[in-house]
């Protein structure tokens, strides 16, 4: 025998925990929907039997919007079929999965700038357009030192 | 060592011991020790039959009195069928009983033997409601009636509890539901529960000797 | 990064974004069994944190805690864990060596008096103090020392938190756990033979955030981690409700993945988080894996007879006791029933004297 695949293993396993948490999903959509705050759940305190993450996965559907975080390893944020439901998927450097959350939002938390780096961010361009200006000035100062030589 | 490592090993040998003894004690004591020879003409000779008879006619209500004791009666039977089903074919019981005795035999599902139990354990508690508020029957009670009812009652209520994970951690559960059976195996030997042994013996010894008078027993 | 310097602004300081700051806090959060909204109160009190010094003492044990822990699945939240903290002394992961080690581990309590973090793992022996030492020094000696300006001890393993398989019986070398040496400071037990990595790593990350033990069980570990047992939490549960077992490692059950209780499984009676948290990046636990839970998070798990004898059956010693028992009992009983035959057989023959 090669592969593990090739051992008869059958493996019949429900927990029962991927209903009520489907219908969790429906209730938090709804108090999205009137208005109030979103809801995190961490896809790890959950038992779930083999299979039953996949399950979970594969009755959400992929919506439209995906987008990539690259920071310490790649984050997935996937909304799922259902608008204002995204399965976010935190991996390390080495693509292990850290931890998987089911965000009932409208916009995750992460995808936002945060205010820090946009203060960072404003900074940084100061400071770059500081520098161009020093350069483009420079430059200019020698083009025109240039065309006074050359005219005298 | 903890409760739970106690229950499983010496409680539980030393009341396997003290059962095994006790109850080999009484019964041997009892059977052997004879009773006087009875020196009149025997009526007829059918003592074997006369006795396997009486073991069946005395597990049928009597027919004169089988209003008054239907209910008696027939929870009794009803009590002793969910025990044994409750003892006998719940899966870590069988698994308990193959360590004792070196085999084993199918289970039931969890879910039938919880109902089985709290079954049993409800007739139980209308027996002894009766036993307390019927004159006759208290009259006839002692301290041994009602201490056999409770050691039979605890490890019922501790088993539920355990199999259900209520009340406490379940290593806790499982030690007090180990010290409460073997309470009830301490007791066994030496008080009413020795029935189990001796019911259908003492049925068969009255049922001999009332045919050799040719009296119906 | 300064020992005084907290750790938001080390990290700004690296340039690390706010957003990456904030996946490390909600991983850290998910880490430490905190519920999802918890991660803007952790990367609160993260940011302000300031670094640690940790001691960590290693006395009679396999270094399987510390491979559990440097192989554990999160390298990324790991090294930034560990860059959070100072690492001052840890001889299998420390480039020092011999004199210089201990003068390492002298200069960190010395400078962190009161202060510091004291790592054990390994059981330490009260037998002959030969058995185990470090540099000269008992390991009872060196936990006595550096346990005495801790500000908290974190166990690591079974071996420091109960005693481990260096306490098994007949323990040859008077092995204790951590807890029945010192007694004045707070202990947290991280148990198991070895622990999820990152439960250490939680517990570890909960120091560091809040200042600040977790809630403790009566046996000393984080009821995060270690408040609900194997069984409870098991995805083979409905199995055994329903009566379906495994038999055997290989039979119709084991196949379909049915409960394993029969096969010795002590998931009823194991507090750990390996049914949720699981092994090995997340892919799997023993039970997942055909295997019955040993049990390695208690205390003396070694000792509870086989590791596939159920645990609804009895620990006990043999059945020729019993077979004594019944040869003693059949002899009384006799004995006694002709004792009375006796005694009626005399009083008879008196009767009939009388007469």
């Amino acid at each position: 025998m090669t592969s593990l695949d090739g051992i008869a293993v059958k493996v019949e396993s429900a927990t029962g925990n991927v209903e009520p948490l489907l219908h969790e999903i429906r209730h938090a959509l709804k108090r999205v929907a009137d208005g109030k705050e979103g809801t995190v759940i961490d896809l790890r305190s959950l038992p779930l039997a083999p299979g039953e993450e996949e399950r979970i996965e594969a009755f959400l559907g992929e919506g439209e919007v995906r987008a990539e975080l690259d920071t310490f390893g790649a984050t997935v944020f996937q909304e799922t079929s259902y608008a204002g439901v995204w399965l976010v998927t935190h991996r390390n450097m080495k693509q292990a999965v850290l931890t998987r959350f089911i965000e009932v939002t409208r916009t995750p938390e992460l995808l936002k700038s945060q205010r820090a780096d946009i203060e960072r961010g404003i900074s940084r361009l100061e400071d770059a357009l500081a520098a161009s200006s020093k350069v483009e000035r420079s430059r200019r100062e020698s083009v025109a030192g240039q065309e006074i030589k050359d005219s005298g | 060592m903890t409760l739970l490592d106690f229950a499983r090993g010496p409680a539980l040998q030393w009341s396997l011991i003290i059962l095994v003894f006790g109850v080999l004690w009484q019964l041997l004591g009892t059977i052997l020790i004879g009773v006087k020879k009875d020196l009149s003409k025997p009526r007829r000779n059918t003592a074997v039959r006369d006795g396997l008879a009486t073991i069946a006619t005395r597990s049928l209500p009597e027919h004169q009195f089988e209003k008054k004791i239907r209910f008696q009666h027939f929870s009794g039977y009803a009590w002793h069928v969910a025990l044994f089903i409750a003892v006998l074919f719940s899966a870590p019981h069988i698994l308990f009983f193959e360590s004792v005795l070196g085999f084993g035999w199918p289970h039931l599902p969890n879910g039938i033997i919880l109902v089985t139990a709290a079954i049993a354990l409800a007739i139980l508690f209308a027996l002894v409601i009766r036993r307390l508020s019927h004159p006759v029957q208290r009259l006839i009670s002692n301290a041994d009636d009602y201490i056999s009812v409770i050691v039979v009652i605890v490890p019922l209520v501790t088993g539920m509890l355990a199999s259900a994970h209520i009340g406490a951690r379940y290593e806790t559960l499982l030690a007090i539901h180990f010290l409460s059976v073997e309470a009830l195996f301490v007791w066994f030997p030496f008080g009413k529960l020795m029935h189990t042994a001796l019911t259908f013996p003492s049925r068969f010894r009255a049922g001999a000797a009332f045919g050799r008078r040719g009296v119906k027993a | 990064m300064r020992k005084h310097q907290t750790l938001g602004v080390y990290l700004h300081a690296q340039g690390v974004s706010r957003r990456a700051f904030l996946k490390f806090c909600s991983a850290t959060a998910s880490l430490m069994a905190l519920p999802p909204s918890a991660a803007a109160q952790v990367a609160a009190a993260l940011a302000a944190a300031r670094r640690p010094s940790v001691i960590w003492l290693s006395f009679q044990e396999c270094t399987g805690c510390t491979e559990s822990l440097t192989r554990s699945h999160a390298p990324t939240l790991e090294s930034l864990i560990f860059d959070a903290i100072s690492l001052d002394y840890h001889h299998t992961l420390q480039a020092a060596s011999g004199e210089s080690a201990e003068a390492a581990r002298i200069a960190a309590m010395e400078e962190n008096e009161g202060e510091y973090l004291l790592v054990v793992d390994g059981s330490i022996p009260l037998g002959n103090p030969g058995y185990s030492t470090i540099a000269g020094m008992s390991n009872l000696d060196m936990l006595r020392e550096t346990a005495g300006g801790a500000a908290a001890i974190i166990a690591v393993g079974t071996c420091a938190a109960f005693g481990g398989i260096p306490h098994a019986s007949p323990n040859p070398t008077g092995a204790v756990s951590v807890s029945e040496i010192i007694t004045d400071k707070p202990i947290v037990n991280v148990s198991g033979c070895p622990p999820i990595p990152v439960v250490i790593t939680g517990v570890l990350a909960h120091f560091l955030t809040f200042g600040t033990l977790p809630d403790l069980d009566h046996l000393g570990r984080p009821v995060a981690f270690f408040g609900q047992n194997i069984h409870d939490r098991c995805y083979r549960r409905p199995f055994y409700e329903r009566g379906q077992f495994a038999h055997t490692f290989d039979d119709e059950g084991a196949r379909k993945g049915w409960c394993l209780y029969e096969l010795g499984c002590k998931g009823p009676t194991t507090y750990n988080a390996c049914a949720t948290l699981k092994w090995n990046e997340g892919t799997s636990y023993p039970i997942a894996s055909g295997h019955g839970c040993l049990g390695c998070s208690e205390p003396d798990f070694w000792d509870k007879g086989s590791f596939y004898t159920p645990i609804s059956a009895g620990l006990w010693g043999s059945r020729e006791t019993l077979i004594g028992a019944a040869a003693a009992g059949a002899a009384l009983g006799v004995g006694s029933a002709l004792a009375a035959r006796a005694r009626k057989k005399k009083a008879r023959a008196a009767e009939e004297a009388e007469s």
